[in-house]
């Protein structure tokens, strides 16, 4: 095992918080959504704390969003344009998640700092990090002031609709979380992966010898 | 012929008789302006006769003399008689009773009879049947004589729900005189407000609950008096209290720092006070309900739909679409919108309002104290405010027509398309969203549940594999 530094400061600084953010914001989220059915804090302040939560995750975007736009590790956000490549990857890790996992396969995907996601992490994060998440802020900007907002609200088809928007989204990053809390389990330990978000060091395995199975990542890895 | 003529003061409403000039017997129709101070000549009449005068109940020196015409007095001289009264086609008995004393101290007293009554024939008056068919008919008659005067509050009446249900054909809308009583109207600075409010002849119920709300009983109060009816609802221009944005903006005239203490605490104020009424809050015992309103238009021409005089298209529809007759379910209020829509070419929206039950609800206002301040009462699933949900448009006398909604449409899905202009946080959640939820935290779940179980079967395929593996690195080493 040798540890590569893939995860810089500004980005576990991020993580954290956002994570920290994420799960305030689905509690406090529920809180306003089900009051009645379980009041561990009341309505009004439920709200009070989504609306600032909400606002401290747009602004930990902002510093996420500058980090990448002003470092080179934004290759890891790079889509692949090849789809032939693309979807050969994501099959052969969907494959080991599935199947090689269970039968102890080495992963097919090796971390570099240029390349840290593996397809299936790619294409996640692409949609999560520039799609799901400033259409979850935005929408809940707007509900923030229904009234400032009015026009927008309007144009887009009425609170209802920036509403579902809000709540399907939310269902979607509640799926997400829990799949993401499960996957990271799934590095050489338990804890390896969560470690790696803390030190900012992740554990890979030695290359002695050409994997097979490396993604269309490795391509293009930086030495 | 024996000759009177009556001085009076105005706000005692005492007058003193004396003996004075000869009586005409002709009415003539005078200017009121013109005999503005005509008081002044009398005065100094009076004071000058003063020892002869035969004085009755005139203790202290008047202030403010008003003189009666000649030709008034010739009117009052019948018609100050109490048992004076006739029987009208209609079969009503009509009291002719003016009383001097009365008119005296009011605020016409400085009209004389002809100002107002100048289509009578004086010659023939009071001789055989009355022409009068019905009293609504000499009310009606008489409004014109109101309009000549007061043209800027009858303007302001034209535009009222009670001119507009005449216009319609009512017969119990009220005209001038009933509410104000030409003969003995007074002055709003010497009249006790509540008492002199008519409102109470018609909406009794209304004005029984005004009397005991916060409003009601701070009316004695002299520093920080509370408004009567007309207050908020004004007395010429009233309109349909549930219709537009309700009186929020009357309770801001005085409250006028209602809006900024909300938003000290209150979440979303600008929403709460656009789609919540008043007393929906500050009537904490109140019957609540959702009101869906039909708007046309987009954006600032947006309006609220008004049901087409002579051509009832709301109740028809309405009715049609309401197959059960158990109010509109979520497909019907849809299907409904989509007709208006597709009829008038403009885009046919719900826009949603909370809003106490009734005039008597709305009428029960309480002490801020009191004011529902939970948010849980209406952001929690089953809230007691949304049990109830009823759809309306303006009707053409300016009141509005409703039709009974099921509650259930607010949950639906439809409603993101029908009802999208009304959501509130917890108790119109959509309802297919909380299952798709459980479903995915349950697949989700399941999904991983399984897939640790099957990492857990395959353990020992897993150990051969490393086995093997270090197995062949060993020989290879």
């Amino acid at each position: 095992m040798r540890k590569i530094y893939i995860h810089p400061l500004p980005i576990r600084i991020w993580h954290w918080l956002n994570a920290f953010g994420i799960i305030l914001l689905i509690l406090t989220g529920l809180q306003i959504r089900y009051t009645g059915l379980f009041d561990v804090i009341s309505f009004r302040n439920a709200v009070i704390l989504h609306n600032w939560v909400g606002f401290l995750v747009g602004a930990n975007f902002l510093l996420w969003l500058l980090f990448y736009l002003f470092s080179k590790r934004i290759s890891v956000y790079q889509p692949e344009l090849n789809s032939k490549k693309y979807f050969a990857a994501m099959f052969r890790q969907v494959y080991f998640y599935a199947y090689g996992i269970l039968r102890g396969e080495a992963n097919p995907y090796r971390v570099t700092p240029a390349a840290k996601f593996n397809p299936m992490q790619a294409m996640t994060y692409q949609i999560v990090m520039l799609l799901l998440l400033p259409m979850q802020f935005y929408t809940g900007v707007l509900l923030w002031d229904a009234t400032g907002f009015a026009g927008q609200i309007d144009m887009l088809g009425g609170i209802r609709v920036i509403s579902t928007i809000h709540v399907l989204l939310s269902i979607a990053f509640i799926g997400f979380l829990m799949s993401h809390l499960y996957l990271i389990t799934l590095g050489h330990s338990f804890f390896a992966h969560s470690k790696g978000m803390v030190t900012g060091y992740e554990e890979v395995e030695d290359e002695t010898k050409p994997k097979e199975t490396t993604s269309f990542r490795v391509d293009r890895d930086s030495p | 012929m024996r000759e009177i003529s009556r001085v009076a003061r105005n706000l005692g409403g005492k007058f003193a008789v004396r003996q004075t000039g000869p009586l005409e017997s002709s009415m003539k129709n005078s200017s009121s302006i013109a005999r503005r101070w005509q008081w002044l000549p009398a005065l100094l009449v009076l004071l000058m006769s003063l020892p002869c005068t035969i004085a009755i109940a005139q203790d202290d020196e008047p202030e403010d003399v008003i003189a009666l015409e000649d030709d008034d007095l010739a009117c009052l001289k019948c018609h100050d008689d109490p048992s004076l009264e006739t029987k009208l086609e209609s079969g009503e008995t009509l009291s002719l009773h003016i009383s001097a004393k009365d008119f005296i101290g009011s605020m016409h007293n400085e009209n004389s009879c002809a100002d107002c009554h100048y289509e009578i024939d004086i010659d023939n008056h009071g001789q055989g049947q009355s022409t009068i068919s019905s009293k609504r008919e000499l009310g009606v008659s008489m409004g014109d004589s109101c309009r000549d005067c007061h043209k800027k509050k009858y303007r302001e009446y034209d535009d009222s729900v009670h001119a507009r249900l005449i216009a319609e054909g009512s017969t119990k809308a009220p005209m001038c005189a009933d509410c104000h009583n030409p003969h003995t109207v007074t002055s709003w600075e010497i009249a006790e407000p509540a008492a002199a409010m008519p409102c109470g002849k018609c909406h009794e119920e209304i004005f029984k609950a005004a009397a005991l709300d916060v409003h009601g009983l701070a009316r004695g109060n002299k520093e920080n008096p509370a408004p009567v009816c007309s207050g908020c609802h004004q007395a010429h221009g009233v309109k349909a209290a549930s219709l537009g944005s309700g009186l929020k903006d009357t309770c801001l005239d005085c409250h006028d720092d209602a809006a900024e203490k909300h938003k000290l605490w209150l979440p979303n104020a600008e929403r709460h006070f656009d789609t919540i009424s008043c007393p929906v809050c500050h009537a904490p015992n109140a019957n609540r309900r959702v009101n869906l309103r039909l708007f046309q238009g987009v954006g600032k021409d947006q309006q609220q739909l008004l049901e087409k005089t002579g051509v009832p298209q709301f109740v028809k529809r309405t009715e049609a679409a309401d197959q059960q007759g158990e109010g509109l379910n979520d497909r019907e209020l849809l299907k409904l919108l989509k007709q208006y829509t597709n009829d008038a070419e403009v885009k046919t929206v719900v826009r949603g309002r909370l809003e106490v039950s009734s005039g008597i609800d709305a009428h029960q206002l309480a002490d801020k104290s009191e004011a529902i301040s939970d948010c849980k009462i209406c952001h929690q699933a089953g809230a007691e405010p949304f049990q109830s949900v009823i759809l309306t448009v303006a009707g053409p006398d300016g009141r509005p027509i409703r039709h009974q909604v099921k509650k259930e449409v607010l949950n639906s899905a439809f409603s993101i398309d029908s009802v999208h202009g009304f959501y509130v946080l917890g108790s119109t959640r959509i309802k297919i969203f909380d299952y798709l939820l459980v479903l995915v935290v349950i697949g989700m779940t399941g999904g991983l549940v399984a897939h640790m179980i099957a990492r857990w079967l395959f353990r020992r395929a897993r150990e051969r594999s490393a086995a093997k593996a270090n197995q062949d690195s060993g020989s290879k080493n």
